[in-house]
């Protein structure tokens, strides 16, 4: 197969063993894990036969391998099997949680992506201006906070103790959408905004200063095209493809972030769902969560290759 | 004989609102003259200032693997959701005194043999009548092995095979043991009373889930995220319970349940860590509850294993603790020392020991007549509990002016498959109990946390003798005196370095009233009873 097609297909490929071989790590790790489901159900007072007994139950008794092909088997024909704290099936558990999680990722994205681009593409403009300066010390200093920092400063500041204009924390319904929140959504964004911006429009900027500086540029600049025109028109579109790369990186970063953010602000995604799982030693719902996380993270790549493909006129010819 | 007035006013002091005592006038033989009431009654009103209704939230704790058993608890969620749904025979009240609750009668009348009566009238959440069956088969479902529930272990001495019913509301039980303590196994917050029948095997599934005698019925519950409990229009307390609605809210982290209190968004929260206390205390619309209990993390020396067994090293080791320090530092002072005895609001237990002071002089002359004059050890600890990394550190830093080096070893992993049971070495910790029932899971050689391995110790055959005449001795005096025999081996030669009790620290609005300072083992009164005693002012 030639083209772009052949591109996708052979790509998908290599996706699906990246994923296969994520399985293992993820099974193993969590086979790694000291202590067991059957343990963290009967507590801390449970007697050995019980244990036993349970383990036996929940068929933590069989051979590792066995417990292995059970599980990829069971994913392979979408039964993702049940969960061992409560014995409901884990796309159920997920549902809404999903539900939840993409929302708040989509609408991070949708700020945050657009909002580095413009701020990475201005401050190459403006280089070294008073703004150029200012963005660089901030977007470099929010870069270096993590999530759970920032979440809980927003939270003091515009929550808890110096303005009580916000929410804290998300507290829902259940079977009611994310969409009925809009207030208690403001925290969460805008944290994992803060999160990505900064690298973004760090590497925007990068870009767009080594384009502006090149011949083609300078071509424009003297045909007479004005200075905003050779930027959006440009210079932008050629700076995108390393945008690309590093915006693909940082939404599948938003997938992990969205562990923290959704600890901080008690919000029912599957973040949060993976680290009360971890905790109770639930494996069937710990490697869902994490082979999802990991298809993600190969879906973006693929897409982060796609649309650098597709902005490159170089790229683009070679495939053909 | 009183009044009308004033057996009101006693009605609505017991809670009755007038709406209440207007339905209920007819029931009780008294006649209203156009429904007003007398001034005992209108003053008894005006003090109340118990607001009926509303929903109160509560930010729990907890995961996937919660639920609701009306005989089992693993997690603080599990407390807070079996309190609300099922009432126990009888419960421990604030002064630690076990008070019934549907029973009418629960006695020793021998030390093997137990009379109950439950209460007349009382209705399950389906309807059906309370009777003594239910009580019959909620023990048979505790003894059952395969079940696994929690209080198998407190109520083994009862033969399952030789209850005898009397009449409805009545049976005897007789135990293949003397068991003294029986009924303080039924007060314990984990013993409910469920239906004949009950056999839920999950969420909600199976047969009479949820179905309990409790002031809220659960009208939902998923594990992990929030149950909703409705109040019991059928409640057999007069009154109970105030709210219409009970949220119990699952929360991930620490950091998000104190915001979530900070911005008013639930109405209580337990467990606040010690450093954020001062920020809720500066909060004129909240409230601290900080009650003292009986909870302990103790370090815990094996005695049979070189150094601690040799009883000088042990003793040395108990010498070296700063206990005020370790109390003011590892516990933010929410706390009270600890004299290497266990259970601090049992009133037959601890008396009469001096107060063991922090002694590194008379440590040392100890340790160097065991021949350990440069003694290195290693000390696990585990963040498993607040205080334990805490205590831990402090200790090695007081060890110091002993001679002694204490390298402190914090494994997080330390509680999975009981490991710490193996090291020489440990910290662990324990909830409140009773002294004879914390021996049964913590001293004997058949006991699931014997850290210290006691049953190794030169005196154990004579220690064992004495639990078996204590949980024999009807008598409290006689009990009373065995106990103190007991306590002297622990106190003289024991391996647990027992260094403070910690309070409970946690948080309500101030919107809510009701809450009593309880020394038990739940957090905020019991959960407020269930939530049944509590109410928004």
């Amino acid at each position: 197969m030639h083209g772009i097609t052949g591109f996708v297909v052979r790509r998908l490929l290599l996706g699906l063993l990246t994923l296969f071989a994520a399985s293992l790590i993820i099974f193993g790790a969590t086979q790694a894990l000291p202590g067991d489901a059957a343990r963290s159900i009967l507590g801390r007072a449970a007697q050995p036969e019980s244990l036993a007994l349970l383990r036996h139950q929940l068929g933590l008794d069989k051979p590792v391998w066995q417990q292995y092909w059970e599980w990829i088997s069971g994913v392979f024909t979408g039964d993702l099997g049940s969960s061992l704290a409560n014995g409901l099936a884990v796309t159920d558990v997920l549902g809404e949680r999903l539900l939840y999680s993409s929302f708040l990722m989509l609408i991070a994205a949708a700020i945050s992506v657009p909002l580095g681009i413009v701020l990475g593409a201005v401050s190459a403009r403006k280089r070294d201006s008073a703004f150029d300066q200012t963005a660089g010390v901030a977007t470099l200093g929010l870069a270096a906070l993590p999530e759970f920092v920032v979440g809980i400063t927003l939270a003091v500041l515009f929550s808890t103790t110096v303005f009580h204009v916000l929410p804290s924390v998300i507290v829902t319904e259940e079977g009611v959408g994310p969409w009925h929140y809009p207030k208690e959504f403001v925290l969460p964004v805008l944290t994992l905004v803060i999160a990505v911006v900064p690298y973004t429009s760090r590497i925007m900027r990068a870009s767009t200063v080594e384009i502006l500086e090149s011949d083609f540029v300078e071509m424009a600049r003297l045909k007479g095209l004005s200075e905003s025109r050779v930027l959006w028109r440009h210079a932008v579109p050629n700076a995108l493809a390393p945008t690309f790369q590093v915006t693909a990186l940082n939404l599948a970063y938003l997938a992990g972030g969205i562990v923290v953010v959704e600890t901080v602000f008690n919000y029912p995604g599957i973040g949060s769902l993976l680290v009360e799982s971890v905790r109770a030693r639930d494996m069937p719902t710990v490697q869902a969560i994490a082979l999802l996380i990991t298809g993600l993270y190969v879906v973006l790549n693929l897409l982060a290759d796609l649309a650098t493909i597709l902005v490159s006129p170089r790229l683009r010819t070679s495939l053909e | 004989m009183s009044s009308v007035d004033q057996i009101l006013e006693r009605e609505v002091r017991r809670g009755m609102t007038r709406q209440d005592l207007i339905k209920r006038a007819g029931a009780l033989g008294l006649v209203l003259t156009a429904g007003s009431f007398g001034p005992l009654t209108e003053a008894a009103f005006a003090r109340t200032q118990i607001k009926r209704g509303g929903t109160f939230r509560y930010a729990t704790p907890g995961g996937p693997s919660d639920f609701i058993d009306g005989l089992h608890i693993v997690a603080k969620s599990d407390q807070a959701r079996r309190m609300a749904t099922f009432d126990p025979l009888a419960l421990f009240n604030t002064n630690g005194k076990i008070e019934l609750a549907l029973a009418e009668e629960l006695k020793a009348e021998k030390a093997n043999q137990y009379l109950i009566r439950v209460k007349d009238g009382i209705e399950f959440h389906n309807g059906k009548t309370l009777t003594i069956d239910d009580v019959i088969y909620s023990i048979k479902r505790t003894l059952d092995p395969k079940l696994k529930l929690f209080g198998q272990g407190p109520l083994s001495a009862i033969d399952p095979k030789r209850i005898k019913k009397l009449d409805k509301r009545t049976c005897r039980l007789f135990l293949s043991r003397p068991d003294v303590t029986l009924s303080e196994s039924f007060a314990q917050h984990y013993q409910g009373v469920v239906p004949v029948g009950y056999s839920p095997t999950g969420l909600g599934k199976g047969r009479l889930a949820y179905v309990g005698t409790g002031a809220f019925k659960v009208k939902s519950f998923t594990p992990g995220r929030e149950s909703v409990h409705v109040r019991n229009p059928n409640y057999w307390r007069n009154g109970q319970p105030y709210f219409d609605e009970v949220r119990i809210i699952n929360f991930t982290g620490d950091a998000s349940k104190v915001n979530a209190l900070l911005s008013g968004q639930v109405d209580a929260i337990i467990d606040v860590p010690y450093a954020q206390v001062p920020i809720v205390r500066s909060r004129k619309d909240l409230r601290m509850y900080s009650a003292p209990t009986g909870a302990w993390d103790p370090l815990c020396m094996r005695v049979d294993v070189a150094p601690y067994k040799d009883v000088r090293v042990r003793r040395a080791l108990r010498l070296l603790a700063n206990r005020p320090q370790m109390v003011a530092q590892g516990l933010s002072g929410f706390g009270h020392i600890g004299n290497d005895l266990f259970a601090p609001g049992d009133a037959l237990a601890g008396k009469g020991f001096p107060q063991r002071q922090y002694d590194p002089e008379q440590a040392k002359s100890l340790l160097k007549q065991a021949g350990q004059s440069d003694l290195a050890i290693e000390l696990i600890t585990s963040p498993q509990d607040t205080g334990m990394v805490e205590g831990a550190t402090i200790f090695a830093q007081n060890a110091k002016a002993g001679g002694v080096t204490v390298k402190v070893t914090d494994r997080a992993d330390a509680f999975y498959d009981d490991q710490y049971l193996k090291y020489p070495f440990s910290a662990d910790y324990w909830g409140t109990r009773n002294y004879l029932q914390q021996v049964a899971v913590g001293m004997l050689s058949t006991a699931a946390f014997n850290e210290t391995h006691w049953d190794a110790y030169e005196n154990y055959p004579k220690y064992k003798a004495l639990y078996g005449q204590a949980l024999g001795a009807v008598d409290e005096k006689k009990r009373g005196a065995i106990i103190h025999e007991m306590q002297q081996m622990e106190y003289n030669d024991g391996g647990l370095i027992i260094w403070g009790f910690k309070n409970l620290t946690d948080a309500y609005s101030a919107k809510v009233g009701g809450f009593k300072i309880d020394p038990g083992t739940l957090n905020l009164n019991k959960y407020g009873n269930g939530f049944r005693t509590i109410y928004f002012v």
